[in-house]
């Protein structure tokens, strides 16, 4: 294969990009395998000498992994796409990461990726409130949720799971009032708070409990399939995440991975997180079916450097009160 | 005495080479971990600091989650003593009929992974159950799932270690005399009066070494409470290790050593009062023909025959429709008809993704060679320790027999903590290699090879290896004409237990794996938790058609193995009853094994 790349793509002019880039290239990420897959499977056909292999978890445990493999000194993973910003900046404060200086970033709007190229949002994944079709109470607000008909019905993604979690817990007890005080009232009311997404995915749209905090593509996507359940943007506005890639600073394959970044925030790549059912970070990328307006979503905004210095103190406080 | 004589000569010739050999497996696999994990956790960062460890023990989260660990193990052995137990008297002493596929459908249940058995239960129930739904029987929305939580935990757990009570259950049902059994017949005793006044007082000690073992694999299951806690946030030991390692990183390993530790305590103490109690209990003499069935049971045999059928329903088959069905829909929560049915989340896990594809690749490669090398292991192993080791050997079969009984998460730990920084001296690195999970199979499963293998080798007579060593042939020769030959079935019998319990093993591996090199049961867990459950389900599916089909080779290889090395075993149906009254069993057929030759393994 490697002898016959450089014969193909000087015959082939759509291959012509992918001379000389070849070689293992080693992805971490907190996206769902199913995608993970189409995203790596779109990126291969582009250069199809590179190898990617990709490991997936939650972001708190793709970054445990990390950081046992920083100790053993050996670093796996030349790429990372994962859930936050905040943890990248965390990265990005230990030199672990690589900036990547020649990404062209000239279609986005400042803010969206890191000016100093050292890792680039992928799209922007909302936290809102999913309802199982069959409950008669629709919750429009995150205050909805501390009512009656929510009793014992209401799970959530835990921060020790997901990144998204994380930062949706930063979000909202920087925006309501009372701070954590709202989750003591959720937690009164029975909720509870054991796994990641995927969990309240599954016990939403399975009808164990009819309520949910939960990312927004997994139960649009899942009702486009079929499965009895709603995604609500809360009146309040919703807490977001931009899935952010970076080049870790060991990568073995740098090449590779500027050309995985590249790919990712191309208006192709981009193209691919809509088909897929995301809302994605360019700004002239429509959305998804089953979304409204981009205009239309409130998002509530965060101070990602308070998030950053309260990392630990917030999925502390988040263990204690739901008993982690 | 005749032991001292034999063993000199063997000895000098080069004997002493293969006590070191096999000394150094067992410090290698079973030593050197365990006392890697016990340096952390009393002594983390080098210096002795058991108050840190103590700390680490007398948490909030700890304490909550060791008593979730108790309780659940202990309401699951009350489940499945009396299941295993009243199985093991319908297939071991009644004249139903199916007893010899009924004992395999059971003990196959057992040998499908803990969280392919959770999976399947998870789905079973609920408002979203698959087959509920078709059947339009699901509960209203809204109503919990009944398998999460305390509740299901201890419903599956106790579910799944019945078939473990009813393999020593029936190996200690087999070790009661016939002639008991004749001299109450004589007296004319009822079946029933001697089951309850000869057969249970013979069985008691088993019967408490059983409850201690589904105990003990009750504490160290990491797979059911990790599907089935976890959402509702109800953790066990095991889940909690898990989950602090894997949420906040290696800064954890000084805490997560200390809970190892103590779940390691718990199951070493349990199994260590279970094997003085099974091995006090044993009662057949060496000219005795061993037990055979001789309840007829008349009109009520169709009773038993249903019980037994319901039994394997709920523990088996069930299960296992759940999970087609669940494979079998688009999205989690519909029903399974005409319009739904899809095989695309079979297509999606065995044809698109990689990481799939390449986890069952993995799964094979890892379970195969770790089985291989075992049973490579496993015949100069016995071989040593039953004729070389003296009153070595005892120490050394019990460091071995801990070792499988040990959570598998615990292993994990000690193998990060070996091999996280680079090997001293080599400065090789085994941390995110295939490496790591093979090291940890092996230290794994050394026991479950070794057993049948010990087995194989306390039935060749000494008296063949003098002759050959008589005609000049050295260690190495005999080992090679003599010994080899007659082991071989029982080594690839082990290898092949090995390779089925390795194959979608999650516990291990959870901890251990990294880019490329993770397992099926890896992907199973990670699709399950990533909200993909009916891939999930399509890739249980295909873990319990390899499962099943490893253990049918396995049934196949059953002649040519010594007497219960398979542990659904049942003696053959009919010959009993033949002529109407208990026969003697075929003295060749099942020979009670030499008296002090008895495999030391009995897990």
């Amino acid at each position: 294969m490697k002898r016959l790349l450089p014969l193909l793509a000087a015959l082939v002019p759509a291959f012509a990009q992918a001379e000389g880039i070849s070689g293992n290239l080693v992805l971490y990420t907190s996206q769902p395998n199913t995608d993970a897959q189409q995203t790596v499977d779109a990126f291969k056909t582009k250069y199809p000498g590179v190898n990617v292999t990709f490991v997936r978890d939650g972001t708190p445990k793709i970054l445990a992994k990390l950081s046992a493999e920083f100790e053993a000194g050996q670093p796996q993973a030349d790429v990372l796409l994962i859930a936050d910003s905040v943890t990248m900046e965390g990265l990005k404060k230990d030199g672990r990461l690589l900036a990547h200086e020649k990404a062209d970033v000239s279609a986005y709007p400042a803010g969206t990726h890191d000016p100093q190229k050292f890792w680039f949002a992928t799209k922007l994944i909302t936290t809102g409130i999913a309802y199982n079709t069959k409950a008669s109470f629709k919750p429009s607000s995150w205050l909805d949720l501390t009512r009656p008909e929510v009793k014992g019905q209401l799970v959530m993604p835990s921060p020790l799971s997901s990144g998204a979690a994380l930062i949706h817990a930063a979000t909202l007890t920087g925006h309501l009032a009372g701070g954590w005080k709202y989750y003591e009232d959720l937690k009164a009311n029975g909720a509870v708070a054991g796994g990641g997404n995927g969990d309240v995915l599954k016990q939403v749209a399975g009808g164990q409990r009819l309520y949910g905090v939960i990312v927004d593509y997994m139960p649009i996507r899942e009702k486009a399939k079929g499965a009895p359940i709603e995604f609500v943007f809360p009146k309040e506005g919703v807490s977001a995440v931009t899935e952010p890639v970076a080049i870790l600073k060991t990568a073995k394959n740098p090449e590779a991975a500027r050309a995985f970044v590249d790919f990712l925030i191309s208006k192709e790549g981009q193209e691919l997180a809509l088909k897929q059912g995301y809302i994605a970070a360019h700004p002239t990328v429509a959305l998804p079916a089953g979304y409204p307006p981009r205009e239309q979503i409130k998002v509530m905004g965060f101070d990602a450097a308070k998030a950053l210095a309260d990392e630990t103190e917030n999925k502390a406080a988040f263990a204690d009160i739901f008993g982690q | 005495m005749r032991h001292r004589t034999t063993n000199k000569p063997f000895l000098e010739r080069g004997g002493f080479g293969l006590l070191a050999f096999v000394a150094l497996v067992v410090f290698a696999f079973e030593i050197l971990p365990a006392l890697r994990l016990l340096l952390t956790a009393l002594a983390p960062g080098g210096n002795p600091d058991p108050a840190k460890a103590l700390a680490a023990l007398s948490g909030r989260s700890a304490l909550k989650a060791a008593q979730a660990t108790l309780e659940t193990a202990f309401f699951s052995t009350l489940l499945a003593v009396p299941l295993g137990t009243a199985m093991a008297l319908a297939l071991g002493i009644t004249d139903m009929r199916g007893r010899r596929p009924a004992s395999f459908l059971f003990v196959l249940s057992v040998m499908i992974s803990p969280q392919v058995i959770a999976l399947a239960f998870l789905h079973l129930a609920g408002p979203a159950s698959p087959i509920l739904n078709t059947l339009s029987l699901a509960p209203e929305a809204g109503s919990a799932n009944p398998m999460l939580g305390r509740g299901g935990i201890i419903l599956v757990l106790g579910l799944h270690h019945a078939p473990l009570v009813y393999v020593v259950m029936s190996a200690g049902l087999k070790r009661i005399p016939l002639a008991v059994v004749e001299a109450a017949r004589v007296d004319g005793a009822r079946p029933l009066s001697i089951v309850i006044d000869h057969a249970l007082p013979l069985l008691r000690p088993h019967l408490l070494g059983a409850g201690l073992l589904a105990f003990v694999a009750g504490i160290g299951n990491f797979g059911i409470p990790a599907l089935l806690g976890t959402p509702v946030n109800y953790l066990t030991l095991p889940v909690l290790i898990y989950r602090r390692l894997s949420s906040f990183g290696t800064g954890m390993l000084g805490d997560v050593a200390a809970l190892g530790l103590l779940v390691a305590a718990i199951a070493i103490l349990c199994v260590a009062v279970s094997q003085i109690l099974t091995h006090r209990g044993e009662v057949l003499l060496e000219e005795d023909a061993p037990l055979q069935p001789f309840w007829h049971l008349g009109r009520a045999r169709a009773t038993a025959e249903v019980f037994v059928a319901s039994v394997i329903a709920l523990v088996l088959i069930l299960p296992m429709l759940s999970l087609v069905t669940a494979a079998l829909v688009p999205s989690y929560g519909m029903p399974l008809n005409l319009g739904t049915i899809t095989l695309d989340n079979f297509a999606e896990v065995l044809t698109r993704q990689d990481a799939t594809m390449r986890a069952f690749a993995n799964s094979l490669a890892y379970a195969g060679s770790a089985a291989g090398l075992l049973a490579v292991l496993a015949i100069p192993m016995a071989y040593t320790l039953v004729r070389l080791a003296g009153p070595a050997r005892i120490p050394m079969t019990a460091v071995l027999e801990t070792s499988y009984v040990l959570p598998g998460i615990v292993l994990a730990i000690a193998c990060i903590l070996l091999f996280l920084k680079p090997l001293p001296l080599i400065g090789l690195s085994l941390y995110a290699t295939p490496s790591i999970i093979l090291f940890a199979y092996l230290a794994r499963f050394l026991a479950v090879v070794l057993k049948p293998v010990l087995a194989g080798m306390a039935q060749i007579d000494v008296a063949q290896e003098e002759a050959a060593a008589l005609d000049g042939a050295g260690l190495t020769r005999r080992l090679i004409d003599v010994v080899l030959p007659s082991l071989l079935p029982a080594a690839v019998a082990g290898g092949l237990m090995a390779f089925l319990l390795a194959f979608s093993e999650l516990t291990v591996s959870a901890l251990l794996w990294s880019a490329g090199t993770e397992t099926i049961g890896v992907v199973l867990y990670s699709l399950e938790e990533a909200g993909l459950a009916s891939q999930s389900s399509a890739v249980a599916v295909v873990i319990v058609a390899v499962v099943t089909l490893a253990m049918l080779a396995l049934h196949a290889l059953g002649r040519y193995l010594p007497a219960g090395t398979l542990p659904w075993h049942c003696p053959t149906e009919g010959t009993a009853f033949a002529a109407g009254e208990p026969v003697r069993a075929d003295p060749n057929a099942e020979a009670p094994r030499p008296a002090g030759a008895r495999p030391a393994l009995t897990v």
